[in-house]
This record gives structure tokens, sequence and C-alpha cells, in this order.
């Protein structure tokens, strides 16, 4: 018995590891969202290709960064995906090396803010989503961020968390619509804070705000483009905002951890993913907006997206070294002013 | 039982060995981060944690809250423990089976029904508007109102469970010999059943508190982040600032707050038998 099982496990770690089917192995550090899509679409297309294994990390933000950064010395992860402002942690720690622009047969092809987010090739935009304000049409008219906390919306709203992604750049827009654009946000931050009582919550998990809008618990709320197909179709009259300030939102950038020693094929593989097209597919399963300009979807798959030259370029987005630099201060008026 | 107590031990020890290897060691050094600083000891991330208005709201929060439920548990546990002893072996048990039934449901989806209950348009407000006591549905969710509701949907079991057991354990004629002696029903509560069934409100009074009080999903969903608990503040120093420091500083808090409710309601049972 006891033999039987050693073989088994034996077998098992064979299969898991797979190290002795292809000698090659890429290891990629990835949000947890869409994963089955990804790999339909992008990681398994790859390995038929590159005669390699890619073995897949996924988690959020702070449990992958604190992964790579306890490996530093001997780099696990090649290659990661994070939002422009961890990637720029990361590569202020030392943990990351430029990508090299030559060995991208795509890269000309990127959309002019994907090509070099973070200064010195530190990372390349593989996607980016638009913000903007979800309401019910029946209930209310939204066209100004300052909309979020006037007297019609008043116990009908929520916001995000300042800790989450969409959090700083919706205080950001509330602050321009008030007139401030400093990005301190403490204007905003204080307007927050004096509407705190008018706010059904500040969410953190963007499903979460779809439950309260199909419950009808709230009428409107700032939400990134990506979670736009969790409201559209839930029964309600909703509508996608064009505020008058703009739209902000974010992008995800894919990064090279230093001294991986597997620079070839994460080079390849990061080329793989930004081809025409591979952005294609991604973008007509609705996973990820484009980052690669060549790409062409229908009217209706870009009724979905944050697509289109013109869309991408109006996005009035909050820089990374903003976002790392001002974070702590944020949070810290954040606890002061809004969740006293 | 064991005739050498040698065996006692052996048998023990793996259990032991497992608690202490997998359990103590990480705790203890998991929580020694908390009273270094730069490598020196010191309670200053103590001092710092406090000095946070924010903290202290969140730690007295959190204080109100458990002992509120434990509170309140106790008044209903008393008047439910006090009917179930009081039938029948065939129907005590199916009612006993009825309080344990929540405990075999995960709090995930208790606290998620919830959600769905105590929404502008759940059950409760349908009733408030329908009898007419309300025209416009009362907001209930991310309050403490939610919380507090949540949590002792959450914990009552216990309280219950224990204070059943504890009241079986009274003598069967001690309620009718006080009742004969001329007291009344709140001297027969308060000098016989309360007086015999302490232990059970200790044990249940520590365990509905420390439940309460670290508990995370409950107030996650139903309070959020504007009712932040320590067990939901905890999880948010972790997860969005990585300050471990903080976050062991809290588990330290919950862990004496737990023990010292403890010793306190012991402190009061005992105290009172005394006298």
């Amino acid at each position: 018995m006891l033999k039987k099982i050693m073989l088994t496990s034996a077998a098992t770690m064979l299969l898991t590891s797979g190290a002795f089917a292809q000698d090659k192995t890429l290891t990629i550090s990835v949000y947890s969202f869409s994963q089955d899509a990804f790999k339909e679409l992008v990681y398994g297309p790859f390995e038929e290709i590159c005669d390699c294994k890619i073995v897949v990390e996924t988690g959020n933000s702070i449990e992958r960064l604190a992964k790579i950064e306890a490996n530093k010395a001997n780099p696990v992860i090649d290659m990661a995906v994070l939002s422009t402002h961890d990637a720029l942690g990361a590569a202020r720690k030392g943990l990351l090396q430029p990508i090299d622009a030559s060995a991208l047969s795509n890269y000309d092809k990127l959309y002019d803010i994907a090509k070099d987010p973070l200064g010195d090739m530190l990372g390349v935009g593989y996607t980016f989503y638009a913000t903007s304000i979800v309401y019910r049409t029946d209930k209310v008219t939204v066209d100004s961020w300052a909309d979020l906390l006037s007297p019609e919306l008043a116990g009908n709203v929520a916001l995000p968390d300042v800790s989450t992604n969409q959090g700083p750049p919706s205080l950001y827009m509330i602050g321009k619509a008030m007139g401030d654009t400093s990005t301190d946000l403490t204007a905003s931050i204080a307007a927050v804070g004096e509407n705190a009582d008018d706010i059904v919550t500040f969410y953190v998990r963007s499903s979460q705000l779809a439950q309260l809008m199909q419950q009808e618990e709230i009428w409107a709320a700032p939400v990134g483009r990506f979670a736009w197909g969790r409201f559209k179709d839930n029964g309600l009259p909703m509508a996608w905002a064009t505020p008058k300030e703009g739209q902000t939102g974010g992008m995800n950038v894919m990064v090279m951890t230093a001294n991986n020693g597997n620079e070839e094929l994460a080079h390849k593989f990061m080329d793989f993913w930004l081809s025409t097209e591979i952005q294609t597919a991604l973008a007509e399963a609705l996973v990820d907006s484009p980052a690669n300009s060549e790409v062409v979807v229908s009217d209706e798959v870009a009724a979905n997206l944050t697509y289109g030259a013109e869309t991408v370029g109006q996005l009035d987005l909050l820089s990374p070294d903003t976002i790392l630099d001002k974070r702590e201060s944020w949070l810290d008026q954040w606890n002061t002013k809004v969740v006293k | 039982m064991f005739e050498n107590r040698a065996v006692g031990l052996a048998l023990t020890l793996p259990a032991a060995i497992f608690a202490a290897a997998l359990f103590l060691v990480p705790v203890g050094i998991l929580l020694s981060e908390a009273f270094r600083i730069d490598g020196s000891w010191s309670i200053g991330a103590y001092i710092d944690f406090f000095s946070s208005a924010r903290n202290r709201t969140v730690f007295l929060r959190t204080l109100k809250l458990g002992a509120f439920v434990a509170g309140v548990s106790a008044i209903v546990g008393y008047a439910a423990a006090f009917v179930i002893v009081s039938l029948p072996p065939t129907s005590r048990g199916r009612i006993f089976g009825l309080v344990t039934l929540p405990l075999m449901i995960s709090p995930v989806a208790r606290t998620y029904a919830w959600l769905v209950i105590l929404g502008r348009t759940g059950f409760v407000n349908q009733i408030l508007v329908n009898l007419g006591i309300t025209d416009t549905p009362f907001r209930i969710l991310f309050s403490e109102t939610a919380v507090f509701i949540g949590l002792l949907q959450l914990f009552m079991p216990l309280m219950i469970i224990s204070l059943v057991s504890a009241m079986e354990n009274m003598p069967k004629d001690a309620v009718p010999a006080a009742r004969i002696l001329g007291a009344n029903w709140f001297q027969v509560f308060w000098r016989v059943i309360l007086a015999l069934t302490r232990e059970g409100l200790v044990i249940g009074g520590t365990l509905v508190f420390t439940g309460s009080m670290t508990a995370y999903i409950t107030p996650a969903i139903l309070g959020g982040s504007k009712v932040l608990m320590l067990e939901t503040l905890l999880y948010q120093r972790v997860t969005v600032a990585n300050d471990f420091v903080s976050a062991s500083v809290i588990a330290m808090i919950l862990i004496v707050m737990s023990f010292s409710a403890n010793l306190l309601l012991k402190r009061i049972a005992t105290a009172r038998k005394s006298r």
C-alpha cells in the first residue's frame, strides 16, 4: 500500500513539475482574474510554439510582490504582470531589469502611453482600463464627477476605498471637478469625509459593487471598465457616464525580474502576448482591452472595452510615481477624515 | 486510565508536538515581531497603534460590539434555555437541533443571507414599509446595527448550548423549592438559576465575546470599511499596507482581550459564589 502511494506521488510530481518533459520552463506571476481564458488564449498557444512549459503563479499584488522580493537573490519568477505603481515599487527595490524593446517585434505597434510607462524600459503596458461612473439612468443623470457627492445621490452612492486601484484616480477626478487638480487629494478626501454619512459604503471589490447595484442599494459608483460587463445586463437601466472632466483609469504592465537567467524566453513570451493576434483574442474574449494599436474588434466588443486611440488618449491617469509616493499620505488623510 | 504514566505521555506527544511546531512556534515568532523595533525589544508599536484616533475607535467598537452581542445572547439565551430544558425529551431534542442547525451552515452563506434580508429592498424593509412604519426604507447595511445582527445570529447558538447544558445539571426541584419558599420570578432567576448556571454563562459568554471580536467575514460583509473592527483592520493592514507590525499588534490585542474576557467572567462568577 505504502509503495503504491509513493509511486503515485512520484508520478504526480513528475507530471506537475513537467521539467522532465521539456527542458525549458518559464515562471510567470499574474492576477488570478480570468485564468481559464489566459490558459486557453495565451499560455497554451505559446507552449505549443516554444517547446517549453509555463508555470503560472497567481495571487493578489501584495502576495506576489512579497514573493518576488523574498526570492530576490535567486529569482523564481521570470516575468510578472502588475499595475504600473506596483511595478514601479518593485523597480525601486531593484527587483526588475529593463525590457529589451529590440527583442519585441510587436513593440512599435503599442499605443505610445504603453511603450515605456515606468521609464528606463522597466515595464511595457499590455492593457488598460477606463474608470468612470456607472449609474441608474431611471434615477439620476451623471455628467460630472462632482455628482457623486450631490444631494440627488446622497445615501445612494458607493465609492471605491482609497486602498483600491480605483480609489485614488476617482478621488483625483472628484478633486478636478471641484477645481483642485493637485495630486495631494486634500480637497477631495475632505469633501468625501464631510459627506461620509451619505456614502453607502467604500467598496473593495467590483464584484461586491455589482451586487449592491443589483439589490438597488446604490444608484451610482465609480468603477473600472473591466467590470462593466457585470452591470450592463443586470436587468436595470444602467449607463456608463462620460463626465465633463473626462475619465480616469489605470494601466497594467509586464515586467522582467532582475537576474532571472531566463530573459530570452521571457522576452519571447512578452512579444507573443503583445502580438496583434493574441491581443485581439483577449479583447474578443472581453478579458483585457488591447494595448496593441493594430487590434481591430467589432463595435459590439469595443463597446465593452477601453478601445481605440481616441479613448486611450483621453484617459486622465495618475502617474505611477504619484501613486507610489503619495499613497501613505492619502491613506493617512483618509483614516483621519473619512473612516473616523 | 493508563497504568504507566509514560504511556499516557507518549500518546499525547504527537499531538503536543504538532500543536507546538505548527501553531505555538509560528504564532510566537509572529507576535514577537510586535515587540521589536529595529532589532531591540520595545512596546513602541503598541503606543503607535493606540495613538491613532481611528485605531482607538476601532478598538472600542470591537469591545462594545463583543460585549453587546454577548450580553444580548445571554438575555435571549436564558429565556430560550429555560424553555428548552422544561420541554419533554423528544421536543427538546428537536428544538435543540434547530438551535444548533445554523452552526452547521457556513458563516459566509449566513452572512450573505443578511445582505439580502437587511437590504433596502430586502425582507425587513419590505415589512416595515408595508406596515406603514416608514415610507423610505431604512439603511441598515454597512452600519454597526448590521454587524451586531449578523454577529448575534452567528454566535447566539453557542450561548444557548452552554446555558442548556448548565441548566440540565441544575437540581430539578431548585426552582419549585424557591417558589414555595416565597421567591418571586426575579429572585428565582437572580438567586437560584443564575447562581447555579454561572459556569455555563462564563463558557457561553467567553465563546460569544471572543467569537464576535475575532469574526472576520461578518464585519467585512455587513460593515465594510465604514465599520472597521479589529479583525477587518488587521486584514487591511496586511493586504493593503503590507504592515505586518500593526497586524501583529492587533493579533496580540485580540489574544489578550480573549484571555481577559475569560478571566474577568470567571472572576465575576466566583465573586458571586463566595458571597
